[in-house]
């Protein structure tokens, strides 16, 4: 009869625990706001879980204190409790239970994957390009870009690779993670929702800037992202042909400070991962292998297309992805702009 | 039965064993150069470490009952010792078995391209190795002790022919045929595993040269020969990582 | 445990000092005339500091036990580095290769790499754990037996016996812990804001990956030391089955940990503990060193892990069928299968890894046909199950001590063993929930979500039959029982926010955030820490003789308890909005200076705690009271004997003739001595 009382109680107890654990952590707000189609069923599936977790955790929590609470020795007691071997039953049960749960949780978890991997009919392909320490976005139409514009509603298709080491394409906001390879292509799948600025940020620990490797996204109205593609197509064909004919260093700057390179070369002198810009052209650059070269247009365009020809003294091989796909008008500026930095 | 069948017969055993493993080694041969089915090689190869697991390795004693008692005593050590051995020999048996899912994952239905003719002789030379090395130890368990040190320092010989065939012969070849281990990772693959079984080869030889120094001064009986087992025990265990690798390089698959 | 005079120890702090200072200016002037400049922010030249706190250790050492044991073996290791580097050097030499490293650290990697394993070797050669096989393979006699009683200078050196291993690997695992705990309050130090301010990007990123792999090895020492020193004493052993290889098991681990804290000095590395190529190809020489270390910390696992199976195999007590074993023998068996094979996986792994950066083996290298994902699933087969290896013990120490505060029988005692095999062999299966976002196959992913769900359910009839086992009991809350109770509430919460993990779409969400950063410091804490100062608290008078004070015990565990909780739950809090793992620096658009602040707040915290610990043990250690008798009235065999434990445990071997548990039960025993 008593140990009626207990369990009655004890089991009020855990329905109040578990509901107040999954109110207090639902009303703290667990989530960023959800901007992808893909974020609806993982946040349906981790509200799932987080309501077995407030369960179990009431479940093994409460019966734990209760005891802890009734069950002391009292001052003076010296006896032993209770002779209790086992409960056959009661091992069934919580073994069994605990299966089942798993069973259905594998079941929707497969369920749920498929429903976030679902493809569109139609898809904006974009091929993604992760390298030390930043993203770069190449569109079919032949343009280049550092920020993701990404059409509302409709899904993209990101084909990705990595120019280096393993990265990780992760938007908080749209849920989905996915790494980068070096030589193979990974995919990765979204629909944005919500018109707004996120950020890409790389999840998986390339190196030294890792915590950096951060890129705009922009994610905007079917119009804005029509205009906007129209525009870059046109810019990116009047630069390549203004280029040739004059350098210019702004642009170069704009390079400088778009595709990557600041990571690594300061313009103050300052020694980063790669030597400093400043000074650099028409000096004379000691190289790892004892000799020297004349740091002129040639050495620039080779040390951006193929870094490891030759080798600044005293910085690793290996540690300049290659740039190869900038063209040589970008090249071009990229030169003028090294040409203003003198000592 | 009298003492001396028992030992003739027992001796003649390793040599059946021996012809029926060569007689598998040919098996082979045979199924790689008509369908190279991989499943097919798989299966001989497993019957041929049974084998060896079985008749050379003595892998049943692990499972003799045993009520000794007195942890001072020599049968209760000796039966310590056998466990001890068995459990390293499994824990390297993972090391060779995450070598072949390399191999594998990298290569796939592919295999380097390597000299079919050195390949079978080294073979065999480790295989006519672990014969003497099981005639050696029967040897010294009858207290034959000429006859054990003879066996034995054969084992060696041949054991080092192995190893010689496969450095200074195999890795020229290989690499004088533009397999270096930094061209591609058929080249990585085949050094690594080839460099780690010579590796254990080398730690059985010089285990089989102190067995023979010890045995030459008369420190085994017939009845106390631990190192002496472990030692052969240890030679069969290297034989057998062959028997897998040996299809795992040259049989299976495609040559590139 | 005889005391230390003070002299000695006085001497040996002097040279401390000495040590210290000497070895830094050796760096500085080394570095000066290297480089020409004098650099007046020498105070960051990891290298000398880490040779000033070589050549410290060192003084320390010999300043307490003179030149035998230990300090032979590290001279040894130092002039074995050099010499393999030199050796390498020659051959190159010969072969017309380059000789010499154009960067700071003279000789070229090849010979680094080389020396560091002969370094290794060396130490153990010095220190004196290969003598006695050296006269096996001669054929000489060896000696067996040990003093009667250790004293200080015993525990400097190779000792046979396993409860004198047992307080060395112990005592080496909390060392290592302050070490991996400082490292961790160095760069909690730099998250306390956003904006990079205290360390430089690649000591942050040195320190984190070094923190990591420096606690596990804590914890696979920790677990050793435990086990050693308990298992023998519980099956009523004298010793362990090869008691030469348990002293090497400890031994090879000193070297490991100096090449591993070494790669501090060798310009750090970058790729966390997981060592990921194709990053890893292209870490500073650090890398190799940390690779090394944990290659060679591996055979201690392994040696250790086959002779504990050995031992429960063949040496039991009479009468102890496998079902009266103690609980906890049945999780370290459990943690031994694991060990003793997995092992090796990390080993090949790591070993592809240096090979391919030292003879350029292209097994990652995708443009030459290798695959990066083949490490990550080579790596994971061993370090998803070796962190089942953590928790086993300790979930051990929980079903040990449970039953003796509860007064109660162990609930289940049959499910809770067979649990414990069970979570070592299905966390075999299960690798591959670490790489969900990798870009594996992606047909493996269901199967694997489902492999890493089950373990669940053996984990979960652990805490169903512990609640169980509290139920109707005559609970006492001393402090080994705090640390337990405490053990159930953060390993509960660790353990639950591995389904999370294991469903592949939330996965897509958390891999590689705070999430998992909090899941993980939870089960480890839960499963390991805890029970593990349980564990000292419980076992410390049995081992010396003395018990550890109650009111400092109960400050360090409701110290640390609280800012603990607070530290993973944040963790998991930032996690869940956008933090992620490894970086040194975070948005400050993301608004998390607050929690992350109070973060640090519990580090320091949760440190303090531990400080207050070490006090305790310093204080009990010196204090004359002495406790011999069954302090926690207790059933185990070990507790009928005087404490400490008699040199050669048992006098006449036990018999066991009832059930371990049997709390409450009228006149039954459990073993007739
Ligand atoms: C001691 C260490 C330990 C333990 C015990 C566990 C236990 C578990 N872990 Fe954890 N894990 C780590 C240490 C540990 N983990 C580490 C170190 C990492 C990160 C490595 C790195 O990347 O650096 C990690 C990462 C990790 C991942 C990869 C995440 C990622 O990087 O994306 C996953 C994914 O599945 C996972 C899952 C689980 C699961 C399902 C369990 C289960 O075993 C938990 C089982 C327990 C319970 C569930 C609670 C009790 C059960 C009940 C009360 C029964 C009822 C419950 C249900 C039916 C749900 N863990
Ligand atoms: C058992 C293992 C263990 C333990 C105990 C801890 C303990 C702690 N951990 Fe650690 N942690 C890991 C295992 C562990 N960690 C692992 C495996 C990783 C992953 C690494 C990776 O990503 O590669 C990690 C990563 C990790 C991160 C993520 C880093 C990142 O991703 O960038 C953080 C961040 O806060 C953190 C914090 C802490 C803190 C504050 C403690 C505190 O509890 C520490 C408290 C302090 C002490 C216990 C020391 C007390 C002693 C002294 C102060 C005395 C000092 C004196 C002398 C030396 C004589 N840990
Ligand atoms: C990940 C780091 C990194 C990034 C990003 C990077 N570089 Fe470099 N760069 C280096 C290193 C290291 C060297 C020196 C080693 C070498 O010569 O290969 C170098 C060398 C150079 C040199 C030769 C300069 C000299 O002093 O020898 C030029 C020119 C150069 N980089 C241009 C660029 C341009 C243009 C970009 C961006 C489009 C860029 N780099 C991005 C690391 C980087
Ligand atoms: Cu790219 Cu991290
Ligand atoms: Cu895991």
């Amino acid at each position: 009869m008593q140990n009626m009382r207990h369990y009655v109680l004890m089991a009020v107890l855990v329905v109040v625990v578990a509901a107040l654990t999954y109110l207090g952590l639902n009303a703290l707000g667990l989530m960023p706001v959800a901007a992808a189609a893909q974020a609806s069923p993982i946040d349906w599936l981790f509200d799932l879980q987080v309501k077995l977790i407030a369960f179990f955790f009431a479940l093994i929590m409460v019966p734990m204190f209760y005891s802890l609470v009734l069950f002391r020795r009292k001052k003076g007691d010296s006896t032993d409790g209770e002779h209790i071997e086992g409960h056959t039953g009661l091992e069934v049960t919580w073994t069994v239970m605990p299966l089942v749960i798993v069973i259905a949780l594998g079941l929707i978890g497969a369920d749920n994957l498929a429903k976030v991997r679902a493809p569109a009919a139609q898809v904006e392909e974009i091929k993604v390009v992760g390298f030390q320490w930043s993203w770069r976005f190449e569109y079919p139409q032949g343009f280049v870009s550092n920020t993701l514009y990404l059409p509302v509603n409709r899904q993209a298709l990101l084909l990705m690779e990595s120019a280096d080491v393993l990265h990780s394409f992760w938007v908080p906001e749209f849920r989905v993670k996915q790494d980068l390879m070096p030589g193979r292509i990974t995919e990765y799948r979204i629909t944005p929702t919500l018109i707004g600025d996120y950020k890409v940020r790389c999840a998986e620990i390339c190196g030294a800037s890792h915590a950096y490797m951060e890129s705009p996204i922009k994610v905007v109205s079917q119009e804005e992202y029509d205009t906007w593609v129209k525009e870059q197509t046109a810019l990116a064909e009047a630069e390549a042909i203004a280029a040739l004919a004059n350098p210019d260093p702004k642009r170069g700057e704009k390079l400088y400070n778009e595709s990557g390179c600041k990571a690594c070369h300061s313009l103050d002198g300052s020694k980063g991962i790669g030597p400093s810009w400043l000074g650099l052209y028409g000096s004379q650059v000691a190289l790892a292998d004892g000799s020297s070269v004349l740091g002129d247009d040639a050495y620039i365009t080779e040390s951006i297309r193929n870094p490891n020809a030759k080798v600044h003294l005293g910085f690793p091989q290996n540690a300049m992805p290659n740039f190869s796909y900038l063209k040589d008008g970008q090249i071009a500026d990229l030169i003028a702009f090294i040409k203003t930095l003198t000592k | 039965m009298t003492d001396k069948q028992h030992h003739a017969d027992s001796l003649f055993q390793g040599l059946v064993i021996f012809v029926a493993l060569a007689f598998l080694t040919a098996v082979e041969f045979f199924i790689a150069i008509t369908n190279a089915s991989i499943l097919l090689l798989t299966l001989v190869a497993l019957i041929k470490a049974g084998l060896v697991l079985y008749y050379y390795m003595h892998i049943g004693k692990l499972a003799e009952e045993d009520d000794e008692h007195d942890h001072q005593s020599f049968a209760w050590k000796l039966a310590t010792n056998r466990l001890g051995l068995w459990l390293f020999l499994l824990s390297d048996a993972f090391l060779f078995a995450g070598l072949l899912v390399a191999r594998f994952n990298l290569l796939g239905f592919t295999r380097p391209h390597l000299n079919q003719n050195l390949g079978l002789i080294v073979t065999a030379v480790l295989l006519i190795s672990s014969y003497f090395m099981n005639r050696g130890e029967k040897q010294m368990a009858m207290g034959d002790k000429k006859g054990f040190l003879l066996s034995t320092a054969l084992t060696f010989l041949l054991g080092l022919g192995f190893l010689i065939g496969v450095v200074f012969v195999e890795w020229p070849t290989a690499a004088h045929e533009g397999l270096t281990p930094d061209v591609s990772a058929a080249g990585a693959v085949f050094y690594m595993m080839t460099g780690m079984h010579a590796f254990h080869v080398l730690t059985g030889l010089l285990f089989l040269l102190v067995i023979l120094r010890n045995g030459a001064r008369g420190i085994y009986t017939p009845e106390k020969h631990w190192a002496v087992e472990a030692a052969a025990v240890y030679w069969h265990f290297v034989d057998v990582v062959w028997i897998f690798f040996y299809p795992a390089l040259y049989l299976m698959g495609r040559a590139l | 445990m005889k005391q230390a005079s003070s002299g000695s120890f006085s001497r040996a702090m002097l040279f401390l000092l000495v040590g210290t200072a000497l070895g830094t200016a050796l760096g500085v002037l080394a570095h000066v005339l290297t480089s020409g400049e004098f650099q007046t922010a020498f105070l960051t030249d990891v290298p000398s500091w880490m040779l000033g706190f070589l050549l410290g250790t060192l003084g320390f050492f010999y300043g307490l036990i003179g030149y035998t044991g230990i300090v032979r073996g590290l001279v040894f290791q130092v002039l074995g580095t050099l010499g393999g580097a030199a050796f390498v050097t020659l051959i190159r030499a010969l072969l017309g290769m380059e000789l010499f490293n154009t960067g700071t650290f003279g000789f070229t990697e090849p010979a680094w790499v080389f020396g560091g394993l002969a370094g290794a070797i060396a130490f153990m050669a010095g220190v004196g754990a290969l003598t006695d096989w050296w006269k096996y393979a001669l054929g000489e006699p060896v000696h067996d037996h040990h003093p009667e009683e250790a004293t200080l200078k015993d525990y400097f050196g190779v000792s046979l016996d396993h409860k004198v291993i047992g307080i060395q690997y112990t005592a080496t695992s909390l060392l290592m812990l302050s070490v991996g705990g400082l490292f961790a309050l160095i760069f909690r130090l730099e998250l306390a804001q956003a904006g990079l301010d205290v360390i430089s990007l690649n000591l942050y990123n040195t320190l984190m990956s070094l923190h990591g792999m420096v606690m596990i090895v804590s914890i696979l020492l920790g677990i050793a030391g435990v086990i050693n020193y308990l298992v023998p004493l519980l099956i009523g052993a004298k010793d362990m089955a090869f008691p030469r290889m348990n002293a090497f098991s400890y031994w090879i681990s000193i070297p490991a940990a100096v090449l591993l804290l070494s790669s501090l000095g060798f310009g750090g590395f970058d790729t966390g503990w997981t060592g990921y190529p194709p990053l890893s190809t292209r870490a500073p020489l650090g890398m190799q060193m940390f690779y090394l270390g944990v290659w060679v910390a591996g055979w201690s696992s392994i040696l250790g892990a086959l002779n504990l199976i050995v031992t429960v195999l063949r040496m039991r007590a009479r009468g102890m069928n496998a079902f009266r074993m103690p609980i906890f023998v049945w999780a370290a068996i459990a943690t031994s299968i694991i060990s003793l094979t997995a092992t090796q996986m990390i080993g090949l792994a790591f070993q592809l890894a240096m090979f391919q950066r030292l003879l350029g083996m292209p097994f990652f290298d995708v443009a030459k046909g290798g695959n990066p994902i083949l490490f990550q699933h080579l790596f994971w087969f061993y370090s998803h199950p070796v962190v089942y290896v953590f928790i086993l013990p300790g979930l051990g120490v929980i079903s040990e001590l449970l039953p003796v505060f509860a007064r109660k029988p162990l609930f289940g005692y049959r499910w809770i063993a067979l649990s414990s095999i069970g979570i070592a062999l299905v966390g075999f299966l299960v690798w591959a929930h670490h790489m969900f976002t990798s870009g594996m196959n992606e047909y493996l992913r269901v199967p694997f979500m489902y492999s890493t769900l089950l373990v669940a359910i053996p984990t979960g009839v652990k805490f169903f039959s512990w609640v169980a086992t509290l139920w109707k009991g005559k609970i006492e809350t001393p402090t080994p029982m705090l640390f337990i109770l405490g053990g159930i509430v953060v390993f509960l919460l660790g353990g639950l926010s591995g389904p999370p993990n294991a469903t592949v779409s939330t996965d897509l969400h958390l891999h590689d955030t705070y999430f998992i950063v909090g899941h993980f410091h939870d089960t480890m804490f839960g499963g390991y820490i805890f029970p593990f100062f349980a564990a000292l608290y419980y076992w410390f008078p049995k081992a010396t003789g003395k018990r550890l004070n109650e009111t400092l015990g109960k400050w360090h565990f409701w110290l640390m308890t609280p800012s603990f909780l607070v530290l993973t739950l944040f963790m998991m809090r930032v996690g869940l909005l956008g933090m992620r793992r490894r970086i040194a620096d975070y948005d400050p658009a993301l608004n998390f200076d607050w929690w992350q602040f109070a973060m640090t707040i519990s580090a320091y915290l949760i440190a303090t705690a531990v400080l207050i610990f070490f006090y305790n043990v310093y204080k009990t250690l010196k204090s004359p009271q002495t406790e011999t008798g069954n302090v926690w009235n207790s059933r185990s065999p070990e507790w009928q004997v005087a404490s400490p434990m008699p040199a050669h445990n048992y006098d006449r071997e036990f018999e066991v003739v009832g059930e371990p548990y049997d709390y409450g039960l009228a006149g039954s025993t459990y073993v007739k001595m």
